[in-house]
């Protein structure tokens, strides 16, 4: 097993995401007892307190965003729950709203109570069905019982809650080009200054968090932030919910607390590598993270990535970092010149134009590989790939052109020797093959 | 006022509020494409970036300004990256300046020479786009010189409120097209997009392949097209460079408009009937002065018109609206005190016009209107029926409605079927051919100088005024 559960601490059953069930594993109770004894400050507190770090990728202080927010201030504010799950090998989110979704709404109700928010939206992405026809089953289950709309439980307290469905942009996982979406622009990342808690949707101070990171809250507030704090480590505290695919004998999504050891997770919770197969790499949170090798240079710990643990600091010492926790595992006799291929075809389809060195830089590296695989590299061609990865990185607004140079620059380090074999010969060294047979 | 430093000098921020505005304002040049005084901030094309000391390199227009802020404009980081934002924006641009309209004043050019200066990196084929895409009558578009900046896409919203222009695609396919069906001849200040765009990628039609525009040099003058005044540059070959084989109308062509930047009246826009000032100061003049149809030298008409005026009982003038302030005061002083003057309006709008809007363009069709009636009243023309003679000063007279009886002198610049009618007919000179001042309808006054020579024949309005009321036999 995979270490204590904050989410997953339930059997799924065929009607386990339904309200009865929820109630039933003590949902809602956590609403009540704040609604009743808190004040919204208090629901902040509980969060800061439990040190819960953003789950959507950049693992920032969930509690220190909601600190941005004044909810006296008189100002309308609004909370979306980032649904947009587009990082590719990233479908974690997708499962709590498919199994948990009240999880997930009793938390934006806490999270709305705490900070003044009157309108809380979800924006889930276009091709998530299933998770979104959950989801309005259980908004509408919510709202039958009064626990939307207007004074909620009695209360006075008032909230209403939208799910917008998205249309496909990558760029809308983005928090503020997310805000364009819903308000019926184009989907651009914003400029800051101002930040989204100053000026955000509609104008008005607005906090975007991930769903994983929302669907905790209900599970702090009702066992307080100390019950947290003692899950995971000390410095990323409780789980996290990965979702593994690749060559791996079990992909899917696995609650596994922070600070847990790889080689364990990877070798008895997910089966091993697919015909015990050597591991030959790992992106570890989706491909906007760093690739690590089985055995990789930077690695602090001797060894190989099964020697790390699965929380925030380690990866990032290790050069990389857990992302949007979507782990893809790569077996020996992968060709990694056909999947930066692929990787930064996708970064070049979807980066959405705005600033010059992504939308120029995206479109330029994707040609440069696809000469490579065609078998007409230069040798020039891997310092010009590092030259263009190099001024991605923090020249835009936003972070999709960072992640296709960080894509490019991981590979090319770790992995120098194929792409030089694949431009000296013109051919790959492992057959073009990204299958693991 | 908080104090900044950049590149180690102190400087004032003022009221500026990003580091991009108080680096401009006190003379540190930062490149931009994107960003302009009068739009939004987008901070799309990366290329004004600046160090800020300890916090590395960042985009100047979107930064900022606070007490104590160090920045460079000038260290390596900041040379390099910019460098490579230059190649990123080269990357798919065709570099196709010897045939460009722009080239001589393109921003992308400049650049190029000023900060990069290197040759292509990238040796992968350009991407092709759309070439010669018409946006309007007026205006077509070049999809692969475009950069993306979107100034013509915040102007349309932001300044003209149009809403014409928009993004389609994204990435490196996007391109800029008008919304749904609609055209940019839905905007009367669609030209603006052209002196916006940093590239040429936006061209007008009337001036492609006319000219390079090293070539050319721009005269101030004073836009008459309504009582705004917008101060524009008419551009024409440079002296040096007209060519003697060519008619020298052609020589002396105005090959276009562009506004002159003025924020007490335009600010940075004019419309785009100040665009065809050119076409409408070629309109055919008149250059022969006549009485009654029949053709007579200059200083015969004169005497004609001086004895008209001595000799008649109630005299009755019909003031320009298109008089310059100088114009204006030289008939008043000289001759008005004989006369009952009504300030007529020389041009009203046309059929299909922009009657008025909130933006720059104003109902009244003539430049000088507030100067004149300021002189003359603001009465409507009221002509006696024993009126013996009427003074037709400029176009917009209705002829068949003035007295039967009275004799009329007309000053015109323009061939007209009237001026044959007319007892006495003098040919006078236009703006562009001599200097002179319009107050627009705020009372802010613009100066105007003349571009070309006046046509033999032709006579100023200043002058002929005091020739008027000289008495018998005086030089003409």
């Amino acid at each position: 097993m995979t270490g204590r559960k904050v989410l997953m601490d339930f059997l799924v059953t065929d009607d386990s995401h339904t309200l009865a069930a929820y109630r039933a594993r003590g949902g809602y109770e956590a609403l009540g007892k704040a609604l009743e004894a808190m004040r919204p400050e208090d629901v902040t507190r509980e969060i800061v307190d439990s040190g819960i770090q953003g789950r959507g990728g950049a693992a920032f202080p969930a509690g220190r965003k909601w600190q941005g927010i004044d909810p006296h201030d008189g100002q309308p504010h609004y909370l979306i729950a980032n649904a947009d799950e587009g990082e590719p090998g990233t479908f974690k989110d997708r499962w709590v709203l498919e199994h948990d979704p009240h999880a997930l709404l009793e938390s934006m109700l806490l999270a709305s109570y705490a900070l003044g928010v009157r309108h809380a939206f979800v924006y889930i992405r276009g091709e998530y069905d299933r998770p979104w026809r959950r989801l309005d089953a259980a908004v509408e289950e919510a709202y039958a019982e009064g626990l939307f709309g207007e004074n909620i439980l009695g209360s006075g307290f008032s909230c209403d809650l939208f799910v917008f469905r998205g249309a496909g942009a990558y760029v809308c996982g983005e928090a503020s080009s997310l805000l364009g979406s819903i308000e019926g622009t184009r989907a651009y990342p914003r400029n800051r200054p101002p930040r989204m808690t100053v000026r955000g949707l509609y104008q008005a101070p607005t906090v975007v968090n991930n769903v994983e990171t929302l669907a905790s809250v209900a599970w702090i507030v009702r066992n307080g932030a100390q019950a947290f704090r003692e899950i995971g480590t000390e410095k990323s505290p409780g789980t996290r919910l990965i979702s593994v695919s690749g060559h791996v004998a079990r992909p899917g999504v696995y609650e596994v607390e922070l600070g847990y050891s790889w080689a364990k997770f990877l070798h008895e919770d997910c089966g091993g590598l697919l015909g015990n197969k050597a591991l030959k790499a790992v992106i570890p949170g989706g491909i906007s993270s760093q690739v690590l090798t089985g055995k990789d240079a930077k690695v602090l710990t001797p060894g190989a990535v099964e020697g790390l643990t699965l929380d925030h600091e380690v990866l990032r010492a290790a050069g990389s970092s857990l992302g949007s926790g979507g782990m893809i595992v790569i077996a020996e006799g992968t060709c990694m010149v056909r999947l930066l291929q692929i990787m930064l075809r996708f970064y070049h389809h979807e980066s959405c134009g705005q600033c010059t060195p992504c939308r120029e830089g995206t479109g330029w590296m994707h040609r440069i590989i696809d000469r490579i695989v065609a078998g007409e590299g230069r040798p020039e061609d891997i310092d010009t790939l590092y030259h263009v990865a190099r001024y991605n990185d923090g020249t835009t607004i936003c972070g999709l052109g960072d992640a296709a140079g960080y894509a490019a620059t991981a590979m090319l380090d770790n992995f120098r020797d194929e792409f030089e074999y694949f431009i000296e010969h013109g051919r790959s060294k492992f057959g073009g093959n990204l299958e693991c047979r | 006022m908080p104090v900044m430093f950049i590149n180690d000098q102190p400087v004032d921020t003022g009221e500026h509020r990003t580091v991009l505005q108080v680096a401009l304002a006190n003379g540190f040049y930062v490149p931009h494409f994107c960003w302009h005084p009068e739009l939004s901030i987008v901070g799309n094309c990366r290329v004004c970036a600046v160090e800020q000391e300890g916090r590395g390199v960042g985009i100047a227009c979107n930064m900022p300004v606070a007490e104590g802020l160090r920045i460079q404009t000038d260290s390596e980081a900041v040379r390099t990256q910019r460098k490579a934002m230059l190649q990123f924006i080269l990357l798919n641009h065709p570099v196709d300046c010897g045939i460009c309209d722009k080239a001589g004043e393109c921003t992308l050019q400049d650049y190029h020479y000023a900060y990069n200066g290197e040759p292509a990196r990238s040796h992968e084929p350009k991407l092709h786009s759309t070439k010669f895409f018409p946006l309007s009558e007026r205006i077509v578009l070049d999809n692969e010189r475009c950069i993306l900046c979107s100034r013509c896409v915040r102007f349309t919203r932001e300044i003209s409120k149009s809403n014409v222009l928009g993004m389609e695609q994204r990435g490196d396919g996007m391109r800029v097209r008008p919304v749904e069906d609609r055209t940019l001849d839905d905007d009367p200040y669609s030209d603006n997009v052209v002196d916006l765009c940093p590239v040429g990628a936006l061209l007008s039609r009337s001036f492609q392949y006319q000219a390079r525009v090293w070539y050319l040099e721009p005269t101030p003058s004073v836009c008459p097209g309504c009582a705004r005044g917008c101060t524009v540059q008419l551009w024409q070959r440079k002296r040096e460079w007209r060519l003697k084989g060519l008619d020298a109308r052609h020589n002396e062509r105005i090959l276009r408009v562009t506004p002159l930047e003025n924020p007490r009246v335009n600010g940075a826009w004019i419309c785009n009937k100040g665009r065809d000032l050119g076409a409408f100061f070629e309109r055919p003049r008149a250059v022969q002065p006549m009485l009654k149809g029949r053709p007579v030298s200059l200083s015969a008409a004169i005497d004609a018109a001086r004895n008209l005026v001595r000799g008649a009982g109630r005299r009755v003038a019909l003031v320009s609206s298109w008089g310059s302030n100088e114009e204006l005061r030289a008939f008043r002083n000289v001759l008005a005190d004989g006369f009952t003057s009504f300030v007529k309006a020389d041009h009203r709008p046309v059929e299909g016009e922009v009657i008025e809007d909130d933006l720059l363009i104003r109902a009244d069709k003539n430049p000088n209107t507030h100067a004149a009636q300021a002189l003359f009243g603001h009465a409507p023309a009221d002509i006696p029926e024993d009126t013996e003679l009427v003074l037709v000063w400029g176009e917009g007279a209705d002829f068949a409605g003035l007295p039967r009886g009275a004799k009329i002198v007309h000053l015109g610049a323009w061939l007209q079927p009237e001026n044959g009618y007319a007892d006495v007919f003098i040919p006078v000179s236009i703006q562009t051919e001599r200097h002179g001042h319009y107050t627009n309808f705020e009372g802010v006054v613009s100066a105007f100088e003349p571009c070309r020579g006046r046509p033999d024949g032709v006579i100023d309005a200043e002058t002929l005024f005091p020739l008027l009321a000289a008495p018998t036999g005086s030089d003409a």
